[in-house]
């Protein structure tokens, strides 16, 4: 690591940070350095001790061992007490904010501005509040209830709410992920603003680009220890660089597809209709096939989605599966029927994260088993037989979700479809939250159950992904079916356009 | 996970601590039992005796049976705080039944019947109001409480010596209770984990959109399960008149509680999905243990509702510990 000249801009020294989890080590003699006013980017895999490192910055964790500098002053631990006295803040990705709520009091949580009868002082809650959104130029009502902003205001709304605490160090974790393209753009300009305002800012995020765009510095972190820092980067850096670093080996900059033979339409939407106003939604999908969904968060995707997979209610339309028409009321018809539906939020309802690898595998499938009994040992066989093959790491088919990387989780959830043995498999942002390698590892096991005969639907807000992996691609917008890209249409500016609507491919207004 | 030989040595440092079979509160469930058993026997050498032991399996078997109801429940994230009450109910109408000359057999199969009908009232209930169980159940104690004051208008009534068998019979020299209740515990044993109902339910307690995304369905599921704890409570209730003879529309107050901490006791948690019935099962015993135990000691009843409070709550730290020390 470089040596700097001075001190004295130096507001966050960690020397030598070491963090033992029973099993792990989580971060192992970790040093870094954060400057005044510059927006230091931690990138790593899932695992590599990059939240470790937040959570004892944060006071949430205490370091086994090693010195944290703050402003000067030593310390052996914080408390989260005292690290927010110590002016550091977080923007975790989870919501904290209260959502029936406004805008001015979840700020204010917690610090309410009182009048000089000891009570809640609403005018001037709000007027701070609106100071501080005027000084980021966004646009957000003080006075409207979180619960009825888009999820990406919700996320402006967390950085309005760090700042209110006048933070002197502000850190980062993933603060794009919820938020759609041009939101993104705007997000990092609040950075690079927040910044100037000699604000130190740590940035985690798996999103590369953006990583490059507003660093002034890049710290790898991997298996728990600082690998490399860069200092000011640039746009034109290389990125493969930083994914060599981190994985450890070179890795393809993006994963390859091997394209299949395409077999006939097995699956077919016909005037899907959601409300009495909505667009009438048709597409097919062929054996074989991995078919792209793109659009931006809130274009209705997931709408449609779910009320294809009989999780809401549709008005009309009909869907023809192998040349009949079958009804979708519920999940549990169109598991039956042979679809199977890998959620976007693996936590919340993706997998059981108390229970062993083995139920959460088998739960959807256990009709597979004759009879009301289980033979245990069938199971686990069956189990072992899926953990070998997605190579999902784990010490036991008896270890519960929750100890396992998101990579691995995934793959858990992949396996329950695979055992349940469905031809159609619906995946919403498959590799959200997960590390590089690990996505590869999904991308290759798409491909695969395509070759084998699978039709995948694929859902996803990461254009790479869907451009390196889908044989065609939908986009969406407003709820409906905009446009279909093959082959060669499949390219990133077609994709945004059609999104954000610039190319209107003919079709008027209703 | 992490290949660091380095730091191997340090890892295995950090992480000794507790032996892992210590960490499990079902073991540890047991050793607390067996040292309890010594103090209070090392006091009173009368607790340990066969006639006393015998004696304490007894007095749990009501409720024994019954919190397996309630285990059952709690591990598919559900709660049923009315069983008190369905045990009244159903006590009351037995006995009355009798005293207006009916037939006994119909009075039994009546008096089962109604805590199977009305664990499937709080199941519809619950499953399609998608109110939470909680206060669902907790209303319904009321509603069947009333109904068993109502019929018994507060009076004692008799079983007038008819059906002694269930609570008092004995096979082999086995009392008909021990046999009940041992059957009912591998039974649910047998039920959670081997038989694809009983994965479904710990599944659903686990997390219900997921049981839910993976095509079970869920609200006849809940249905199902509350209904066949109603059939449990049911059996509970027959051991409970056939033990004891003549009942108030209170026979069954404190059952809903009681089954509730035994089952905490013994791991199985408020959220769903976790804890086992050999732990549980434990934890009904602790609870049998202790009241006797201080019963012999010659402590008062209101030290023995103090002591099961502080059981309860250490139980329910310890189990959580595991949480803490994590951090």
């Amino acid at each position: 690591m470089t040596i700097y000249r001075s001190e004295d801009h130096f507001i966050v020294q960690a020397h030598h940070i070491s963090k033992t989890f029973p099993g792990v080590k989580a971060l192992s003699d970790v040093s870094f350095i954060l400057r005044e006013g510059e927006i230091h980017c931690i990138v790593g895999e899932n695992g590599a001790g990059k939240s470790t490192f937040i959570k004892i910055l944060t006071g949430s964790l205490r370091p086994d061992s090693g010195e944290l500098v703050i402003h000067g002053k030593s310390y052996k631990s914080l408390t989260p007490y005292l690290s927010q006295s110590l002016g550091i803040q977080v923007i975790y990705q989870e919501n904290i904010l209260v959502p029936q709520m406004t805008v001015a009091e979840n700020v204010f949580v917690g610090r309410e501005r009182l009048n000089h009868f000891g009570l809640i002082d609403y005018k001037e809650t709000i007027r701070l509040t609106q100071t501080i959104i005027d000084s980021l130029k966004i646009n957000l009502d003080p006075e409207t209830p979180v619960e009825k902003l888009s999820p990406s205001g919700q996320q402006f709304v967390k950085i309005v709410k760090s700042l209110a605490y006048e933070p002197r160090i502000l850190i980062m974790d993933e603060p794009t992920a919820m938020f759609n393209v041009k939101d993104v753009e705007m997000v990092l300009n609040l950075v690079k603003d927040i910044s100037r305002r000699g604000i130190s800012v740590i940035y985690i995020s798996h999103r590369l680009e953006e990583i490059s765009e507003i660093a002034d510095r890049i710290t790898v972190f991997k298996d728990g220890q600082v690998v490399a820092t860069h200092e000011n980067p640039g746009k034109d850096f290389d990125l493969s660089v930083l994914i060599r670093e981190m994985v450890g080996r070179s890795v393809e900059a993006f994963y390859k597809k091997d394209r299949n033979t395409i077999g006939e339409v097995v699956f077919e939407v016909k005037n899907l209709r959601l409300h009495h106003h909505s667009p009438e939604i048709n597409f097919t999908l062929k054996k074989g096939e991995i078919l792209g969904i793109a659009g931006l968060v809130g274009s209705g995707r997931t709408e449609m989605i779910r009320a294809l997979f009989g999780m809401d209610p549709k008005i009309s339309g009909e869907v023809w599966y192998r040349g009949k028409r079958i009804t979708i009321h519920s999940p549990q018809d169109s598991i039956q029927a042979g679809i199977g539906l890998i959620t976007e939020d693996r936590h919340k309802t993706g997998l059981a994260l108390n229970l062993s690898v083995i139920k959460n595998t088998t739960i959807a499938g256990l009709d597979q088993y004759p009879g009301p009994i289980l033979n245990l040992t069938t199971e686990k066989t069956d189990v072992e037989q899926f953990i070998q093959e997605l190579d999902i790491k784990t010490p036991s088919p008896y270890q519960e979700v929750r100890f396992l990387s998101g990579g691995n989780q995934q793959k858990v959830v992949l396996a329950r479809w695979l055992f349940k043995d469905v031809d159609i498999l619906i995946f919403d942002e498959p590799t959200i939250g997960i590390d590089v390698n690990s996505k590869n590892e999904i991308y290759k096991l798409m491909t695969e159950l395509a070759q084998k005969g699978k039709s995948i639907i694929m859902i996803s807000s990461e254009l790479p992904e869907l451009i390196a992996l889908s044989d065609r691609v939908i986009v969406v917008k407003n709820g409906r079916i905009i446009t279909e890209l093959d082959d060669d249409e499949i390219t990133e500016e077609n994709i945004i356009s059609y999104a954000f609507g610039v190319t209107d491919d003919g079709q008027s207004e209703e | 996970m992490m290949d660091n030989p380095k730091s191997d040595g340090q890892l295995k440092k950090k992480t000794a601590g507790l032996p892992a079979f210590l960490r499990n509160q079902t073991f540890f469930l047991l050793i607390v039992i067996v040292l309890l058993s010594i103090v209070f026997g090392s006091i009173n050498p009368r607790f340990l005796t066969w006639r006393n032991l015998l004696a304490v399996f007894q007095q749990i078997t009501v409720l024994g049976i019954a919190t397996m109801a309630m285990a059952l429940l709690l591990i598919s994230g559900g709660i049923d705080l009315s069983i008190g009450s369905m045990i009244g109910l159903s006590s009351v109408v037995i006995c009355t039944l009798i005293m207006r000359g009916s037939n006994v057999g119909l009075a039994i199969f009546i008096g089962f019947g109604i805590p199977v009908f009305c664990g499937f009232i709080n199941g519809v209930i619950v499953s399609k109001s998608k109110c939470v169980p909680l206060i669902v159940t907790l209303g319904m104690n009321y509603v069947y409480y009333g109904l068993a004051l109502v019929i018994s208008q507060g009076l004692f009534l008799s079983m007038k010596g008819n059906f002694q068998f269930l609570g008092r019979g004995r096979v082999f020299g086995v009392p008909m209770p021990m046999i009940i209740v041992i059957v009912m515990v591998f039974a649910t044993h047998f039920l959670l984990t081997y038989t694809k109902y009983g994965r479904r339910l710990v599944a659903m307690g686990g997390n219900e959109q997921l049981a839910y995304l993976s095509g079970i369905n869920v609200d006849r599921l809940k249905i199902m399960n509350y209904t066949l704890s109603g059939a449990i409570i049911g059996l509970a209730s027959l051991v409970l008149v056939s033990r004891l003879g003549n009942v108030l529309a209170n026979a069954g107050e404190g059952y809903e509680l009681r089954t509730l901490a035994a089952a905490i006791i013994g791991g199985v948690t408020f959220e769903g999905g976790r804890g086992t019935i050999a732990g549980t099962f434990l934890g009904v015993i602790l609870l049998g243990i202790v009241q006797n135990g201080l019963n012999i000691l010659n402590v008062s009843s209101y030290f023995q509702t103090l002591a099961v409070g502080i059981i309860i709550v250490v139980a329910v730290v310890v189990s959580n510990l595991e949480k803490i020390r994590n951090r």
